[in-house]
């Protein structure tokens, strides 16, 4: 679906995006992770073929970036991070109005309306909406042309758990109709449970790309740390598959000692930062 | 199909906003100031009040449009759909062209202005020339303040020679000035060919480079902040 080659860009001198290679296989959930200023927004707009200066190849369903035409839209949706629709209008006129943008039918806009649980505002000004209402349509707006490729940028950036977890269920149905998803997120738990794969950006570069899992499991195995009481309190902890080897683990577990103990694995964020050596906030 | 569905939203739009009202209103006020005049001067007072609102409207409304526009982020989605800069040039210009003639001919008719399809031509013709140069200078600026800043020049450019010329002010080498030929037609005076060529010349130009600042605006605006 996506095929980035060798992929260089500058707005100046100084390459901004440098030496590039990934691919998106279609019906990924492909996750951009990386600070502000990394390149992710540059590189969204070269998929995008917004910025066609580039060195190298981008290939998006099939075209190359730089010599797209309007038809390249009619199999993309965006979903921006911020609301882009006429706030004085409706829900239902405003995906109306963008639904004729396209010359592809689409799917039915009652339909998309009742899947994010609109359809009782639909006749309501998108201006009298809340966040999470707003982050719903400017979604199903995304999906109005049933692209075969989305773009998702911080699509769950600001929801209440409960719209959170609506969004991501979006997500993962639109998954399941086997759309090739781009998602940008700062939301490492998002990411993990959203992505199949991720890529690392910083810098303009990519530093690492895999599952959230693989990259997980490649920089550190689970911990186990455990405290307990001896003149004040001590802290001590052990990888999961060596705690056999733990004498002091096992004293104080046949001493009944033992005033806490959890498991913990590294998150994404910390993997960012021991191979970025940047935070992602 | 695109540009008659985005012909069809934008009026939509601009009724919602209150254009039509707010035109309704004018066009009344418009004629009760005409009727307060004398004969002898309504002929002369129509063609100002025609070049100087309905005809000029589009350079501030398409001011507030785009700010409107901008302020909403919609640019953003314009950027990432197949939609081409020129629709979107080509409906705004004509939607707000539109009530401009509309309003133009219920004036021309309470004024009684001979050549009333002279006087609509005329006014189309002012229509797109403004809603062009308002459309241009919108997609370069972030504020209403702004905007007002960036429309002196045009308003005198445009307006203080047209008015000139329509009291005979201007000596006739002027004549074929664009705004010049836009306020002879509109009064119902001869123009030339060479005056109507020179017109058609300046709208191109004006409809390529609105079509390269919208793509442009376009452009800036979809990259989202990530």
């Amino acid at each position: 679906m996506i095929q980035v080659n060798d992929l260089y860009f500058s707005y100046t001198t100084k390459p901004f995006i440098e030496a590039m290679n990934f691919t998106v296989e279609k019906g990924e959930i492909f996750g951009f992770l990386g600070p502000s200023g990394a390149g992710k927004s540059t590189l969204q707009k070269i998929l995008l073929g917004m910025l066609p200066g580039y060195r190298g190849s981008a290939i998006v369903n099939g075209t190359e970036c730089r010599h797209r035409t309007n038809r390249f839209y009619e199999n993309i949706g965006v979903d921006f991070e911020f609301s882009t629709m006429y706030e004085k209008l409706s829900a239902r006129e405003n995906l109306q109005f963008f639904s004729s943008l396209y010359e592809k039918s689409g799917r039915p806009i009652e339909e998309l309306l009742e899947m994010v649980g609109l359809q009782n505002d639909a006749d309501k000004r998108v201006a009298d909406f809340s966040k999470g209402m707003k982050s719903r349509l400017n979604f199903i707006k995304a999906l109005l042309h049933d692209p075969a490729l989305l773009f998702l940028d911080e699509p769950t950036s600001g929801l209440d758990p409960a719209n959170n977890r609506m969004m991501k269920d979006l997500i993962l149905e639109e998954k399941k109709r086997e759309k090739t998803i781009l998602l940008t997120t700062h939301n490492m738990q998002d990411a993990t449970e959203l992505c199949d794969r991720v890529a690392f950006i910083a810098n303009g570069k990519i530093y690492a790309l895999d599952s959230p899992h693989n990259l997980i499991m490649s920089k550190g195995a689970t911990r186990v740390t455990y405290t307990w009481m001896d003149h004040g309190e001590h802290t001590a902890s052990c990888p999961i598959d060596r705690l056999s080897g733990d004498e002091v683990l096992q004293k104080l577990i046949a001493q009944n000692r033992l005033k806490s103990i959890h498991s913990s694995e590294p998150t994404l964020n910390d993997i960012f930062m021991e191979i970025t050596g940047r935070t992602l906030l | 199909m695109r540009l008659r569905h985005l012909f069809l939203w934008d009026m939509r739009f601009q009724a919602k906003y209150g254009f039509y009202l707010l035109y309704g209103l004018l066009t009344v006020l418009y004629i009760v100031i005409l009727f307060a005049l004398p004969q002898a001067w309504r002929g002369s007072a129509a063609a100002l009040l025609i070049f100087s609102d309905p005809a000029a409207m589009g350079l501030f409304f398409m001011g507030a449009i785009v700010l409107l526009e901008k302020s909403q982020r919609v640019p953003c989605a314009f950027a990432a759909a197949p939609l081409h800069a020129m629709e979107y040039v080509i409906s705004k210009t004509a939607s707000l062209c539109l009530i401009s003639l509309i309003v133009a001919a219920i004036l021309a008719l309470a004024a009684g202005l001979p050549h009333l399809p002279q006087v609509l031509l005329g006014t189309a013709l002012s229509g797109i020339l403004f809603t062009l140069l308002g459309m241009i200078l919108a997609t370069k600026i972030t504020s209403l303040n702004q905007f007002i800043l960036f429309t002196v020049p045009v308003e005198i450019a445009c307006f203080v020679p047209a008015v000139l010329h329509l009291f005979q002010l201007l000596p006739t080498e002027l004549r074929n000035y664009p705004a010049n030929v836009c306020m002879d037609m509109i009064a119902g005076r001869s123009f030339t060919a060479a005056g109507i060529l020179l017109l058609g010349a300046v709208i191109i130009l004006l409809f390529y480079l609105a079509e390269k600042c919208v793509s442009k605006m376009w452009e800036s605006a979809g990259g989202v902040k990530l």
